[in-house]
């Protein structure tokens, strides 16, 4: 496998794999049949830290629009709504996370998967989510410093 | 101070069996416990300037313990707009409860006499206020009630003493009117319609009932600890909720003009000052620490509108309802949001250095 690009957060370098596809809002796309396996990638994990807690607001086999809040997610550092990454239906969920969310610390890129969305959405490529990343990296940490004082 | 306390019970807004059992077990419980003088209202956002209810509290002198459905922080506020004010007392009831008594440089009169956007008088009297939500059983409250009554009752002088020594004006008062006697205090401003309980128990009298009914209102209500007076929110709010008093001071002016349901406001002041009781967030419903608090929130990075684009939205919804036009981003937005970056250090920055501390 090609070696996976790097984006540097401090002195953490999170991976970005080559194998496939992103959104905008931190989850890999990795195609798998007609749908697409889910999850946070290591930009996303960084920031969260250990997960805890996972929930889900829909059940399988719902349709999404770009943006819909689909879920929330607790962790050491952090809470957070989840929503959908790309317009589209949401398959399957990975149950055993709902269990034991570890994976997502763990084995973010394979194990840790979240769920199976069917999309035709145009997707990021990991160059273009790489540089995604470092046009936003400024803004970001303005915007979680920002975020601290709204409701 | 005097040793009586007054404890308000404020009644939830439904009648939801459990919560009204709380309640009526608080009162039943209370009315037992000698030095108290305890009375249920409803609920307290619900009250309206000439509300039997209002009067009541605003009848009431000494220091206060109001029971509410409410998180302690709008509690406070919400009575701070009906006109009953005093010095934020803190309890030991609640999940930050002893976060708070530790927080470091968290000062329980913090904001309330320099902040210049509030530089009312605040009466030299305690006001506790407990979120029914946080309480176990009444059991609970008895026994933080009694904690607060030997903590905030001045010593018992006796008599002899007093000739000798030179009473304080408030202890001659109080012993020239027999006030804080075993006899329960008369009650000359109570409540026009307000009604006793049947039953008085032999060990003290019974609560004091006002029960007139109190229809649904939502408005927005300042926390004037926090609030910096940027005017963010006259200037956002289309449907002329706010206005300054003759101190220049942002206020709530027609409350009746707000918009059931729509928080907007709240989103856009920069100190999140700007509390509505009723909302399903907790951030917006006046909730402490859970904005400013330990974990952050990271639901913009996947993919969570920010608080303005929301608030622009339900903004327009209300401007629609109302016959209006949308006027989307072009009214009232605040112009605060480039400078974010100016902020000293924050959570975000101890996070990303314990980021990079940790060894993963």
């Amino acid at each position: 496998m090609t070696e996976a690009l790097v984006f540097s957060m401090g002195k953490y370098q999170a991976p970005i794999p080559v194998d496939r596809l992103y959104a905008p809002n931190h989850v890999w796309l990795k195609p798998d049949g007609d749908t697409y396996r889910v999850g946070f990638t290591a930009y996303s994990v960084r920031l969260l830290n250990d997960v805890y807690f996972l929930e889900w607001d829909i059940e399988p086999g719902t349709s999404v629009r770009e943006r819909q809040e689909i879920g929330q997610i607790e962790s050491s550092k952090a809470v957070a709504s989840l929503y959908a990454p790309a317009d589209g239906v949401i398959v399957e969920f990975n149950q055993s996370l709902l269990d034991d969310p570890t994976p997502i610390n763990t084995s973010g890129y394979d194990a840790g998967w979240l769920y199976r969305l069917k999309t035709e959405a145009e997707l990021l490529t990991p160059q273009q989510y790489v540089r995604m990343l470092e046009d936003r990296w400024e803004d970001t940490q303005r915007m979680l410093k920002g975020q601290i004082n709204e409701p | 101070m005097s040793g009586k306390l007054n404890v308000v019970i404020a009644q939830h807004q439904g009648k939801n069996p459990g919560k009204r059992q709380l309640e009526e077990d608080i009162a039943a419980a209370l009315i037992m416990e000698p030095g108290l003088s305890v009375s249920i209202v409803p609920h307290l956002y619900d009250l309206t300037e000439t509300h039997t209810g209002t009067l009541h509290l605003r009848s009431v002198s000494g220091d206060l313990l109001v029971l509410a459905w409410l998180y302690p922080r709008a509690a406070r506020w919400t009575l701070d707009r009906l006109g009953v004010r005093g010095k934020p007392g803190r309890t030991r009831i609640g999940a930050g409860a002893a976060e708070q008594n530790d927080t470091s440089g968290d000062d329980p009169h913090r904001g309330t006499p320099e902040k210049p956007t509030d530089a009312r008088p605040v009466p030299d009297r305690f006001v506790f206020c407990v979120d029914l939500r946080d309480v176990e059983g009444a059991q609970q409250v008895v026994e933080e009630v009694r904690r607060l009554r030997d903590e905030l009752s001045t010593p018992v002088v006796p008599l002899t003493t007093w000739i000798q020594g030179s009473p304080r004006p408030d202890q001659m008062r109080r012993f020239l009117n027999g006030d804080g006697t075993a006899t329960p205090p008369a009650k000359p401003d109570a409540p026009r319609n307000g009604k006793r309980n049947g039953n008085s128990a032999p060990a003290g009298p019974a609560p004091l009932v006002i029960d007139d009914p109190t229809p649904r209102r939502w408005y927005p209500v300042i926390d004037y600890d926090r609030c910096t007076n940027c005017m963010e929110c006259i200037d956002f709010c289309l449907f002329g909720v706010y206005g300054v008093d003759d101190q220049a001071r942002i206020m709530v002016e027609q409350q009746d003009n707000c918009k059931k349901g729509c928080p907007a406001c709240s989103r856009v002041c920069p100190e999140n000052a700007i509390i509505f009781p009723g909302h399903k967030s907790p951030a917006i419903a006046g909730a402490e620490g859970e904005v400013a608090g330990l974990k952050i929130d990271l639901s913009r990075l996947f993919g969570a509108p920010s608080a303005l684009e929301i608030a622009v939205q339900e903004r327009d919804r209300e401007l629609i309802a109302d016959g209006r036009e949308a006027v989307g981003m072009t009214k009232g937005i605040p112009k605060r949001q480039a400078n974010a970056a100016a902020r000293p250090r924050d959570e975000l920055d101890d996070l990303m250095d314990g980021l990079d501390a940790l060894d993963l």
